[in-house]
């Protein structure tokens, strides 16, 4: 079996920070693998591990900036991975859901995966549509916002556990090939060891054209556009009780019960 | 000339630093205050490679070099050095075992420790033998196929929690030559006669194991022996280059580790109106510190990659490890300042890097003895 797991390179933010325009500063940024993709790569892994998958690759779409975070998935145990680059997508404000539904459906087709693992949403643009999407558009069922996957796989059946709204689960069997959103909590992931570090440095990157996965450069045109970008006024409170359990539990009971939270 | 680390070093970087921050900082008070051994973060630093870096891809371990050891000891020792010298001294007399060691004691030796499997020590000092080494009094004589070794050893990392120790002994008393007749042993604490006592009140590095070793009629067998017999002074002094950087790493690490707090408190706390780093007397201190730490990692960079190269550098990693030291010494001091009352107290960690800044300065050579060996080699006059 052969996973492909779909990471990305997101933009982390400092807690203070300033935005110009419609962007953050760029002073107040960082770069990290995202949140998110650190579970589907490690769930991945796992599955290796567990001796299930043969292949894990991981796809991203990214500059050559971001080859030492994507390795961070390979020094995780990922065996190859593919970088999706071109001249059409360099200084692309905006890469919609359209657009990396289409790049990395040329990338599956000529890939041919029986399962993709991707993370819920990204921790920068947040989207939380790109793993269903690319399920839709590739005719594969998919579930969406799992937090745990049964380690079996047998009978080309995924058994799955996803969340839904409201501290609501379902229990669901999805049929490969399959696309599964993954959630964090799913798994605990690992440290890169010092060994998969010194390995991920001799592992195949491979650097992929739009050309070379069959999309055209009109992929990067949208009818989205960033138009502001400002801090959203918070709605509501938090309360924070300083003290031990014993000192502050009680506090806690008085105001669930004040909210009618409990009984 | 190359000045800048590679894309792994800087992956290697990025990752002891996450590790630090989730698996360290949450319990470094704990383990510091009462003076325990850091099992459960040894065990995962283990997972991800943290004991013995070094050690060849054979033997398990990822076959790093001495500048990528450094760091990742710089960055442990930023995070909290007590816990961080627990993890970097997991394979502590390893070094002589992987130069002079036999393949079956390489495989004996060495996997287990590069698996986090075991714990390893170098026991040189004894209660009257510390800056002097050519003094030592452990005796190991042949009966037989075995040592018999008899004696006492002080200030031994990992004593109590180590699973074999390289011991240093005389095995020659009439040798030639104050640095002849002495010998690296290797000793495993499960053997009769070997006990270890806890050493406590310690000003810092408490997490850390330290403890009095006795040796007692100990038998082992003869292929316990490392390297040639009665040239083990020799040996040794060829690690010193080694070690002496790693201490210097330690410094670098505690002094990046200071500043770091220091900056951070100083943008929060306010007086007078306004945040204390608005006042140039606090900016000062920051660019001091700053820079020093800096100067004390360029000489510890280039000591770690010299040795790296083969060359010899007695008096360069003599350098770096008294300077690093006396940097790592002095920016605590100043971080300790910056933070007023609330860094004489335990709430912060600089209160921590205070105390354990010191021990760089004694351990591995005391600093005067570092001058010693850089005068010495600037004079010619040998040893």
């Amino acid at each position: 079996m052969k996973i492909l797991v779909t990471v990305k390179e997101v933009a982390t933010v400092e807690d203070e920070f300033e935005i110009e325009g419609t962007e953050i500063a760029d002073q107040y940024l960082g770069a990290d693998l995202n949140e998110w993709d650190d579970y589907a790569v490690e769930e991945a892994v796992q599955l290796q591990e567990a001796g299930i998958a043969d292949e894990v690759v991981t796809v991203t779409i990214g500059p050559e900036d971001c080859e030492q975070t994507i390795r961070q998935a390979l020094a995780k145990g990922a065996d190859r991975a593919i970088r999706v680059w071109d001249d059409a997508l360099e200084g692309v404000d905006l890469l919609d859901v359209e657009a990396k539904t289409e790049i990395l459906r040329g990338v599956v087709e000529e890939e041919d995966p029986d399962l993709v693992l991707s993370g819920v949403q990204s921790g920068d643009d947040s989207w939380g549509a790109t793993g269903v999407s690319l399920a839709e558009d590739l005719g594969f069922e998919w579930a969406a916002v799992v937090n745990h996957l049964e380690h079996d796989l047998e009978d080309g059946i995924a058994s799955v556990r996803r969340e839904l709204e409201g501290g609501v689960e379902e229990l669901t069997d999805v049929e490969l090939p399959a696309v599964l959103t993954i959630q964090t909590g799913i798994n605990e992931p690992r440290y890169a060891s010092l060994r998969g570090i010194r390995q991920a440095q001799r592992k195949e990157l491979d650097v992929q054209s739009l050309a070379d996965v069959g999309v055209d450069e009109g992929v990067v045109d949208s009818d989205l556009e960033l138009t502001d970008m400002y801090e959203p006024e918070s709605e509501s409170d938090v309360t924070v009780w300083e003290g031990s359990a014993e000192e502050t539990a009680g506090e806690l009971g008085d105001l669930l019960r004040d909210k009618g939270v409990a009984p | 000339m190359e000045f800048g680390l590679t894309e792994e070093q800087q992956q290697i970087r990025e990752e002891v630093r996450r590790f630090a921050e989730n698996e360290i900082v949450p319990v470094a008070g704990e383990y510091d205050e009462e003076e325990k051994y850091p099992h459960d973060v040894v065990d995962k630093a283990a997972e991800m490679g943290l004991t013995g870096p070094y050690i060849p891809m054979e033997y398990g371990g990822a076959g790093y070099s001495i500048l990528d050891t450094s760091i990742i000891t710089e960055e442990l020792f930023s995070y909290d050095p007590g816990i961080a010298l627990s993890i970097v001294s997991t394979s502590f007399g390893c070094e002589a075992i992987m130069n002079f060691g036999t393949e079956d004691q390489k495989e004996r030796y060495l996997e287990p420790i590069a698996k986090g499997e075991k714990i390893s020590g170098a026991a040189i000092s004894e209660p009257d033998t510390g800056s002097d080494v050519s003094s030592v009094s452990t005796r190991a004589e042949k009966d037989g196929d075995e040592w018999v070794i008899n004696g006492n050893k002080m200030w031994i990392t990992n004593g109590t929690v180590g699973d074999f120790f390289v011991v240093l002994c005389e095995t020659n008393p009439d040798a030639e030559g104050r640095y002849n007749g002495f010998s690296q042993i290797v000793v495993e604490s499960d053997r009769d006669g070997f006990s270890a006592e806890k050493i406590t009140g310690k000003l810092g590095i408490r997490a850390s194991d330290t403890a009095e070793l006795v040796f007692d009629n100990v038998r082992v067998p003869e292929e316990n022996l490392i390297g040639t017999r009665d040239a083990a002074f020799m040996q040794q002094m060829q690690f010193f280059d080694e070690t002496r950087t790693a201490v210097a790493a330690q410094g670098v690490g505690i002094a990046k580790g200071a500043t770091r707090a220091a900056l951070e408190y100083a943008q929060d706390r306010e007086q007078f109106g306004q945040s204390i780093s608005e006042f140039q007397a606090i900016q000062h201190k920051l660019a001091e510190m700053a820079t020093d730490t800096e100067a004390a990692r360029n000489l510890t960079y280039k000591s770690a990659w010299k040795v790296d190269q083969g060359e010899d550098i007695t008096k360069l990693a003599s350098m770096a490890k008294e300077y690093a030291s006396r940097v790592a010494v002095d920016v605590a001091d100043e971080a300790v300042q910056i933070h007023g009352g609330a860094g004489y107290v335990d709430d912060f960690p600089v209160e921590r890097f205070y105390r354990d800044a010191k021990i760089t300065q004694i351990y591995e050579g005391t600093s005067e003895i570092q001058k010693n060996v850089i005068a010495r080699e600037m004079l010619g006059k040998g040893f």
